[in-house]
């Protein structure tokens, strides 16, 4: 897999969001926000170890659940909590995938809010830009 | 009843999410779904103050979610989760006590389920032992909180619009803040391939006895401190705070200013002395200078405000302060202290914010300059009002006076003059705005009688009341009989600073 390709359109993505919630439309943030959102879950992502042609399941039925099916211990140096298998159960690590999974989930909820409110200023407000809001100080 | 004890770190988070989809479905009888409402949130204060006495008579409390050990969820209560529940927990049981009045009829049949998301949240994160669950549960807190921030009180002293650009703002910061937080997870897991916070601190303490600790992990450290920086508004992002507490109805407030910000002092406590056992010292003096700043520029700002719940935000931000300044010192004493000051500060500034609220319905205005000789029209609330006050300014027979006592007690002990000195001169700055704040509003001569507005017998209903009066109560004992949450917050600090208990407690379990 080509990492350098990842980590340059990761850290593309952050520069894009960044230079969007830096505008002075309401609305550009948001869009700002969600690309954002996206770099973050591309990061997690690359975060586990992936091969590109393994899958995140067991699509076979070999392993045999044993009294303890994770092998994860500090005296063998081994820190992730890699499933017991061999070769034919090979598979990448499914936890990243859950977690992306979740914020993805999560990043919806808050982005739906936003935008709910971003509608709601504008009814209050009449503008989009945000440097007419400003009616609090502090 | 003893298998009963082992679900109760689930039965904290579980009932207020089922009482949230209860009282969802039940919007058309207000009554029912008031009572129900208040049922939960008194059921949590007892199940937490037994899961406290648990804890505190038998260790550290483990609840698997699922029993998948230490590759699931674990929900881990030790002193320092259930003192923050109970702390929790009494305090939105009387918001919500208060609120039934206090919230417009309208805004109220939403406002029961959010309020019960808000709490699942803060039970949620004081009390998972997984530092995604920990994000998660931080988007729910936010979520739900941001909801209740617009939620309309009566009287309709805050415009909608100031409400809504206050939400913005807070939305949007705290939507970086857990990007950051999950890129520092991420980083965390590539690093330790758990997460787990038993499993994180052992991993990392054995890369740090092989030698071979990754810089990056202080770069993790640091993203840290941004994250619960913001949530807990120190200085460079304390300034949502004020436009936020403010504009959110009183209860929401007490809430947000009493529980919500040390949701941070919490994260704080839990990653830097839990996680990062031994790379800690490069951080002191970064957390001490920021905490100095924070007592400086909220007690300064603080001092010019002419509107009562701002000045109370500012004064929050100045007391989060203090709290961090003990978490700087680092020592044993002075995290006792900053517990103290934080479960001082807590029931305190709640105090002061719902009394405000009577306040303001009693004088129709938040502008401190267009009330004045309220002490006649409303003893009561100026009574408690004073209390409250003589505690944030740390005045002796309130629970005030031991939290700065004990704080600045550690700090001379640990040798940091400059600092103590620097606190010091800011503590009397809040002796100053506190007091400046009580006289504005209730002595001098009674202004403009008819101004006295629609919700002026608010300053006598019960429910307005007696959630004040408790918490007047609750302020006078912590600082005329001390001792117990004293005794309890150095058992927490001696807990804090050796977490081999914990890692026992939550690693030596078998897996299926």
């Amino acid at each position: 897999m080509n990492n350098t390709l990842l980590s340059l359109t990761i850290a593309i993505l952050f520069g894009i969001g960044t230079f969007l919630i830096l505008r002075r439309d309401i609305v550009k943030v948001i869009i700002g926000l969600s690309i954002m959102s996206h770099a973050v879950n591309l990061l997690i992502v690359s975060v586990g170890a992936f091969s590109g042609k393994d899958v995140p399941i067991l699509t076979h039925h070999e392993v045999e659940p044993t009294n303890t099916i994770f092998i994860d211990s500090m005296n063998n140096g081994i820190f992730a909590p890699v499933l017991n298998g061999t070769a034919p159960t090979q598979f990448v690590d499914p936890l990243v995938q859950a977690l992306v999974l979740t914020a993805v989930v999560i990043s919806l909820a808050t982005t739906a809010v936003i935008i709910i409110l971003a509608y709601r200023l504008h009814e209050e407000y009449g503008t989009t830009d945000i440097q007419k809001l400003k009616r609090l100080w502090g | 009843m003893s298998s009963l004890i082992h679900h109760f770190p689930i039965l904290l988070i579980a009932i207020p999410i089922l009482t949230a989809a209860l009282t969802m479905m039940l919007r058309s009888k207000p009554k029912l779904q008031a009572g129900l409402s208040v049922l939960a949130s008194f059921s949590l204060v007892i199940i937490s103050s037994l899961l406290l006495m648990e804890v505190w008579r038998s260790g550290i409390q483990v609840y698997e979610v699922g029993e998948w050990g230490k590759y699931g969820i674990m929900l881990v209560a030790d002193l320092l989760s259930a003192g923050m529940v109970i702390l929790s927990a009494g305090v939105s049981f009387l918001s919500l006590i208060y609120s039934l009045d206090y919230i417009e009829k309208r805004s109220l049949s939403t406002y029961h389920p959010l309020f019960n998301l808000l709490i699942a949240g803060l039970h949620g994160s004081f009390l998972t032992g997984d530092i995604f669950n920990l994000f998660v549960f931080f988007e729910v807190l936010l979520l739900s909180s941001c909801a209740l921030v617009v939620a309309i009180e009566k009287g309709g002293v805050t415009k909608t619009s100031d409400k809504l650009e206050a939400t913005f703002k807070y939305l949007i910061l705290n939507m970086l803040g857990s990007f950051i937080m999950l890129i520092a997870v991420a980083a965390l897991y590539a690093t330790t391939g758990t997460l787990n916070m038993a499993d994180i601190s052992v991993k990392l303490g054995a890369m740090q006895a092989a030698g071979d600790l990754p810089w990056h992990v202080f770069v993790i450290g640091l993203l840290f401190i941004v994250v619960f920086g913001n949530k807990a508004a120190i200085f460079p992002l304390h300034y949502w705070l004020p436009d936020v507490h403010p504009t959110a109805p009183s209860p929401i407030s007490a809430m947000l200013s009493g529980v919500l910000i040390k949701v941070g002092v919490y994260g704080m406590l839990r990653v830097f002395f839990f996680i990062f056992t031994d790379v800690l010292g490069m951080f002191q003096p970064i957390i001490i200078l920021l905490a100095l700043l924070t007592i400086g520029i909220g007690a300064a700002s603080a001092v010019a405000q002419t509107d009562v719940k701002r000045l109370l935000a500012y004064s929050s931000v100045s007391q989060i302060g203090y709290v961090f300044l003990g978490i700087g010192f680092g020592s044993l004493g002075a995290i006792a202290a900053s517990l103290v000051y934080l479960v001082n500060h807590a029931i305190a500034k709640s105090l002061l914010f719902l009394t405000s609220g009577g306040i303001i319905h009693h004088a129709g205005t938040r502008d401190m300059n267009k009330m004045g000789g309220m002490v006649n029209s409303s003893p009561f609330m100026a009574a408690a009002f004073l209390i409250g006050g003589m505690s944030i300014a740390g005045l002796p027979p309130m629970g005030g006076f031991i939290s700065k006592f004990s704080l600045f007690d550690a700090g001379i002990i640990g040798q940091h003059y400059t600092e103590i000195a620097i606190a010091l001169l800011f503590a009397v700055f809040s002796l100053f705005y506190m007091f400046r704040a009580w006289l504005l509003m209730f002595w001098g001569e009674k202004r403009d009688v008819k101004a006295y507005g629609e919700y002026s017998e608010h300053g006598t209903s019960p429910l307005i009341y007696v959630p004040i009066a408790i918490l007047a109560l609750a302020v006078l004992i912590l600082g005329v009989y001390a001792e117990p949450l004293l005794s309890l917050a150095q058992a927490t600090a001696v807990q804090i600073l050796d977490p081999q208990p914990y890692i026992d407690a939550v690693l030596t379990r078998v897996v299926r």
